[in-house]
């Protein structure tokens, strides 16, 4: 199956009709930031739902600073916390659970549990946003060129997107991992093992999921350059550059906005089903994916340590997939949900 | 000798151990459930399921090399000249060969000549006669290693009396390109229902290499297809194939009415009556369905172990359940081209946490801290006196003392390559990397799938430490030491099963004298010392023994685990109610 | 018409040729020596790489490699590709026969044996899932759409949503371990051809269908949801209602109709994609299918087999992406024939 979930229910229009509802408050003289404040402030879950993802970003950015300051401690093995002879499982109640190992500890090393999740969180954030910036980035810029252009340029852009779009995910990450492992290592000197293994990743996630984005921009462009402001601005002899930047882009960050928050928790599972097949990052270094890919062999053993990395998984998924739908929401009232 | 063989890279792989029997007391240490044939008496009849994760990579005879694959068909399907005793729970005997197709077990004044008498009466499964020449053919198949690779063709090519190329390869080059057919046809000859094989140097461990490897197995030219044959079975034992076998699914084993078994030495008991091959199932899944035991999971064997994080569920079925020493070492490399001061080597060994590791594998059930590379099981065996003086938990004091007085500068990194992609090793392995970081080094742990095999056989790889598996292909410390640390399969390209590129004359003429030894104790004694040697320089660094903790179906009878099948279950006793 | 569906397929040609062409220059760019990903651990042993090249053919240039596949693909072709080494190694020829994908050295077999093999698992799989998938998905997306939020709405799109955070092989993993062995809710999870046991076959599916399904359902229950809803909203309705139709004609024949259809589109994009296998559920479940072989083939180097299903798989997603298009404009004569 692809990694990615079938496309979502962003057809084209509703992100138009997000921008013209943008367009047409200006009407009431508030910046549609405002507006959206407005409505954002209003919708309640989305609001807690944002402070949910702030509270991840956080915990995400502090994590490695916290690991170097020895407040979180994801390596140090615990041997006096497992019991040695029943197959390394942790001591005491509940997967080892205490003060000092809020989240039990790891069946084997008595690594903490809570520490390696934490610092997962860094990890998989990371790479989810910088192959979210790189498919956005990439997208935007097809997309705009590709839609402002028509003519010849559209029509072979559009043809990459269709051929970008053909190839089997999943499987091209697992395939070509060895080889453009290899080929970034020798002939890019890219340092070994987590950098080239990290860079891998976010660049083929990154570079697989731009086009759907594309799509979207492209036909979003579409209908904005037809549109009177456009118009004005080139019969007031603005160069194409100056309509790029001033006036098409920022009728443009609605969709980019949206897609962003819906894509990040893609590539969040993305990696831990990459990590579940062996591609990627690898152990010790621990993302989200690599803890759970241990955690999963204690079903039954371990509850605690079977459940709680998946949960983190899950909450981070969810609160970004809500945290989309509701900026969605706020940005396009006429969408129903 | 020009020894670039697979043999080395699938002794790599932690999870995929090759390696055949081990001599000795192997099943010592038993402390869950009984050693003794187990589940009550056999019976004919039933339906036996062999469930598997690991697929086998190949059912030619020629090409086997996994100690799994090499007693269950040897049992089943694929009968030699000689062969192990099933059953057999006393460890000497359980390895010392005894006849299968040949009237006995035959000896050889100089050591390099044998000549082995064929029974009457032994049929391929469509009714013709095993012959001599099925014998010659079979053997003629090694030289051909480029076309089927993955077997231990090394011993048939090293030591058949056939000249060699300039480049260090026989000049026969097997029975499909026929050159050198002449050569070959000179070193094993037929006369009657006599073959004689010629060595080149007396080879007392003939009948050893025989009963513990397919590759001297007969083979019949008239159904030979080359590579294409790796999963055809042509039986001349028990059972055979039924319909075709898929690699990752399996295959059935259905009775050979052809088999005569008075033409056996009776341990083919031939229980069941078929045997089900299930591969690629989960070791979890497969202790999940052994212990529900719903339908034919109760008529459940397996060749994998219980993982510790089921020990607990396991527990109580201490009836279905056994626990033993497997032939199988595993230990630590350095990278001899690149970690140069034996200071460092030294501090590694030091530094290295067996016992924190064994922790990580899962404990006692899982492993044992190991002090030598040679199986203490092996003939001859003497303590190693390097390894057995540094703590099982590893001393990262004395290291950083080693290197502080070595003057090197510290933190001094190490990249350590293993074959990854089981959660469990890569724990083990962050315990090893705490105890180095400890003594003042910098490890970076490098996880490998299939490229390490890829990586480890180029001679200028930047990896500083690799790991690596062993178990003796048959019951000799002659297929330890001189397999992983003789000089001489170092080439400009290849590294052959010395990967960590160990050089030292003295170790290479003290293999050379040890080979010509024909006693089994006193060979055992001298590849003792040349151990001792290599781990004055720290050539390699020992780490546990695996154990084999084995969970069956509880309708599964007459099963025994003994040296004769390298600690696997034994086809040849095992029955189903 | 005609001339749309004749455009159509000449543009999935060129997108055919364009793809296969792409995909040959990621595998065979010279930047890794291809060679040694054909042979796993086996290359360590002398002469492998060497027969394997020659076997192969890698040792031409990427445009040679590419025609000699295109040829083999429409009249077969023999391996070894080196005349030299069919001569002297004449046990070694294996046939291909159209349509040829290639050859691995590694299983001594040819491609699309291979992947004619493990097709109808793959397939059974995606029919199993896709089923599931449509039954709750546009079920559950219909029921929150009539208690538009209402608690079954509320009900409906959480629980999906849910379902849709924990990663697939997590829940895979633990419907396998749970409902099935510990449990024993439902049979074992094995694969029986339909041939040999047509109820056994069913009864395997189930939990690496719902497996499957669990990962698109969420999104098929919103999409479902958010279009009848919408086309609830339309005009032309509101004129049906007033002119007296009962509200059940309205809600069947009216409403789904128009919020369905586009549905029947993305619906069968994403069956042609699963035909190819599902890699997460085969490998949890243990289904040999094309999805397992393609990751076995990925991760222990076995390079004319991943190459054969990437072709192969992008050849699945083009044809259906023909179809879809042309079949959509046969159904709505709206759709603009450009």
């Amino acid at each position: 199956m692809s990694i990615q979930p079938p496309a979502e229910d962003l057809s084209t229009d509703v992100v138009a009709t997000a921008a013209e509802e943008v367009g047409a408050t200006k009407i009431e003289g508030r910046t549609p930031w405002q507006l959206v404040r407005m409505r954002l402030r209003r919708d309640k879950t989305t609001m807690f739902i944002l402070v949910v993802v702030l509270f991840g970003l956080i915990m995400g950015i502090t994590a490695p600073i916290l690991s170097r300051l020895g407040v979180l401690d994801p390596f140090s093995g615990n041997r006096e916390l497992i019991d040695v002879t029943g197959g390394g499982l942790p001591l005491g109640r509940f997967g080892g659970v205490s003060w000092a190992h809020p989240l039990g500890v790891v069946p084997g090393t008595g690594q903490d549990v809570l520490s390696r999740l934490v610092l997962g969180v860094t990890y998989s954030l990371g790479i989810a946003v910088s192959a979210t910036l790189l498919a956005i980035g990439l997208g935007t810029f097809v997309g705009v060129v590709a839609g402002y252009s028509r003519g010849w340029l559209d029509f072979w852009l559009s043809r990459l997107i269709d051929l970008t779009l053909t190839f089997p995910q999943t499987l091209m990450l697992i395939a070509l991992s060895p080889i453009v492992v290899r080929l970034l290592t020798d002939r890019f000197g890219v340092p070994e093992g987590d950098i080239a293994n990290g860079m891998y990743v976010v660049g083929v996630l990154g570079l697989f999921g731009w086009p759907i984005f594309a799509r979207v921009i492209r036909s979003q462009v579409l209908s904005i350059r037809e549109r009177e402001f456009i118009e004005a601005a080139r019969s007031l002899g603005a160069n194409n550059r100056r309509i790029y930047a001033k006036e098409l882009l920022p009728n443009l960050w609605a969709p980019i906005l949206i897609y962003s928050t819906l894509l990040m928790p893609q590539f969040i599972s993305a990696e831990a089903a990459l990590s579940y097949l062996g591609v990627g990052i690898k152990p010790p270094t621990p993302t989200l994916g690599n803890v759970l890919r241990d955690s999963i062999q204690y079903a039954e053993s371990d509850f605690i340590f079977f459940f709680f990395p998946a949960l983190f998984i899950a909450i981070l998924v969810l609160s970004l997939n809500l945290l989309g739908d509701g900026l969605r929401d706020a940005l396009d009232p006429k969408a129903d949900r | 000798m020009n020894r670039t063989k697979a043999s080395s890279v699938i002794a790599l792989s932690a999870v995929a151990v090759l390696g055949l029997s081990a001599c000795g007391g192997g099943t010592t240490g038993n402390n869950n459930g009984d050693t003794g044939a187990t589940g009550g008496a056999a019976t004919a009849g039933g339906d036996l399921l062999y469930l598997t994760k690991r697929p086998a990579e190949h059912l030619d005879p020629q090409r086997m090399y996994i100690g799994r694959d090499i007693f269950t068909t040897g049992r089943t399907v694929y009968r030699s000249l000689f062969q192990f005793p099933a059953g057999e729970k006393d460890a000497t005997k359980a390895q010392t060969p005894i006849p299968d197709i040949a009237t006995e077990v035959p000896t050889s004044s100089d050591g390099k000549t044998w000549t082995v008498t064929l029974k009457e009466g032994v049929k391929w499964q469509d009714g013709k006669d095993v012959v001599c020449e099925d014998f010659k053919y079979g053997v003629s198949r090694a030289f051909a290693y480029d076309v089927l690779d993955g077997g231990p063709f090394q011993y048939p090519t090293q030591y058949l009396d056939i000249p060699k190329d300039k480049d260090g390869s026989p000049a026969y080059k097997g029975p499909y390109s026929k050159k050198g057919q002449a050569l070959f046809d000179k070193a094993v000859t037929c006369k009657g229902n006599e073959i004689t094989y010629k060595f080149n140097k007396p080879w007392g461990d003939f009948p050893l290499a025989v009963a513990g490897l397919r590759v001297f197995d007969p083979y019949r030219e008239d159904q030979d297809k080359g590579a294409k044959n790796n999963f055809v079975i042509f039986s001349n034992g028990p059972y055979k194939l039924d319909g075709t076998w898929t690699k990752g699914k399996g295959g059935k084993f259905v009775r050979n009415d052809q088999y005569d078994p008075k033409t056996d030495e009776g341990t083919r008991q031939a229980n069941p009556d078929t045997i089900t091959f299930e591969e690629g199932v989960d070791e979890s899944i497969i202790t999940d369905r052994i212990v529900a035991g719903a339908g034919n999971d109760a008529n459940a064997i397996t060749d994998r172990v219980v993982r510790p994080p089921s020990y607990s569920k396991v527990e109580p079925l201490k009836d279905q359940t056994t626990l033993v020493d497997s032939p199988y070492v595993f230990y630590l490399v350095p990278n001899m081209s690149r970690v140069k001061d034996v200071n460092v080597r030294k501090a590694l060994a030091t530094a290295t946490d067996n016992e924190g590791w064994v922790g990580a594998l899962g404990g006692d059930k899982a492993a044992v801290a190991a002090t030598s590379i040679i199986n203490p099981s092996l003939p001859g065996f003497q303590e190693n006196p390097i390894f057995s003086k540094i703590p099982a938990a590893g001393d990262p004091a004395a290291a950083k003392k080693i290197l502080t007085d070595a003057g090197v500068k510290m933190p001094y990194p190490i990249k350590l390559t293993y074959q990854g992609g089981d959660p469990t090793l890569d724990k083990a392995m962050g315990v090893i990397k705490e105890g180095w970081d400890k003594a003042g080094f910098k490890t970076s742990l490098d996880p490998l799938t299939e490229t390490y095999y890829d990586i480890v056989n180029k001679p200028n790889n930047d990896s500083d430490v690799f790991q690596g598996g062993w178990g003796s292909d048959y019951p000799s410390a002659a297929t330890v030491i001189p397999l992983l640390f003789d000089s001489r399969q170092l080439s400009a390209s290849q590294v052959g099963n010395n990967y960590g590129q160990y050089k030292n004359k003295a170790v290479d003429q003290a293999i050379d004298k040890a080979a010509l030894i024909t006693d089994p104790i006193k060979a055992g004694e001298a590849y003792s010392a040349i151990d001792k040697t290599i781990s004055e320089d720290y050539g390699y660094i020992p780490n546990y023994i695996q154990r084999f903790y084995f969970i069956r179906g509880k309708n599964v009878t007459g099963y025994e685990q003994t040296e004769a099948t390298s600690m696997f279950a034994d086809l040849g006793t095992v029955g189903v109610k | 018409m005609y001339a749309y569906v004749i455009r159509r397929l000449f543009s999935g040609l060129v997108m055919l040729i364009v793809m296969s062409f792409a995909t040959f220059l990621m595998f065979f760019n010279g930047a890794v020596d291809p060679v040694r990903y054909t042979c796993g651990k086996a290359c360590g042993v002398p002469g492998v790489l060497e027969r394997n090249r020659a076997m192969l053919g890698y040792d031409d240039p990427v445009p040679v490699q590419y025609a000699k596949f295109v040829k083999g693909v429409f009249v077969g072709r023999d391996f070894p590709d080196d005349p030299a080494l069919r001569k002297s190694a004449p046990e070694t020829i294996a046939r291909c026969d159209a349509p040829c994908l290639g050859y691995s050295p590694k299983e001594n077999s040819t491609v699309t044996s291979m992947l004619a093999e493990r097709a109808p698992i793959s397939a059974s799989l995606a029919v199993a899932a896709f089923i599931m998938w449509i039954a709750f998905g546009v079920g559950g997306g219909i029921v929150a759409a009539l208690y538009k939020g209402r608690w079954p709405d509320k009900l409906i799109v959480g629980t999906a949503l849910i379902f849709y955070a924990f990663p697939t092989f997590f829940i895979g993993l633990f419907l396998y371990k749970f409902v099935a062995i510990k449990w024993e809710l439902t049979p074992q999870p094995v694969y029986t051809a339909f041939t040999e046991d047509p109820v056994a076959w069913a009864m395997g599916l189930f939990l690496p269908g719902l497996t499957l399904a669990l990962f698109y359902i969420a999104g098929y229950i919103r999409l479902t949801r958010s279009y009848v809803i919408e086309a609830a909203s339309e005009d032309y309705l509101r004129t049906a209602k007033a002119k007296g139709l009962d509200k059940r004609t309205i809600l069947w024949k009216h409403t789904m109709r128009s919020a369905l259809t586009p549905l029947i589109t993305l619906a069968a994009l994403d069956f042609a994609g699963l035909l190819g296998g599902a890699i997460i559920t085969e490998t949890v479940f243990n289904y040999q299918g094309l999805g397992k072989l393609a990751v076995d083939a990925a991760t222990t180097w076995d390079l004319p087999v991943t190459v054969g299903i990437v072709l192969t798989l992008s050849t699945i997603v083009i044809l259906a992406n023909i179809i879809v298009d042309v079949l959509y404009a046969v159904i709505d004569p709206r759709v603009k024939l450009a």
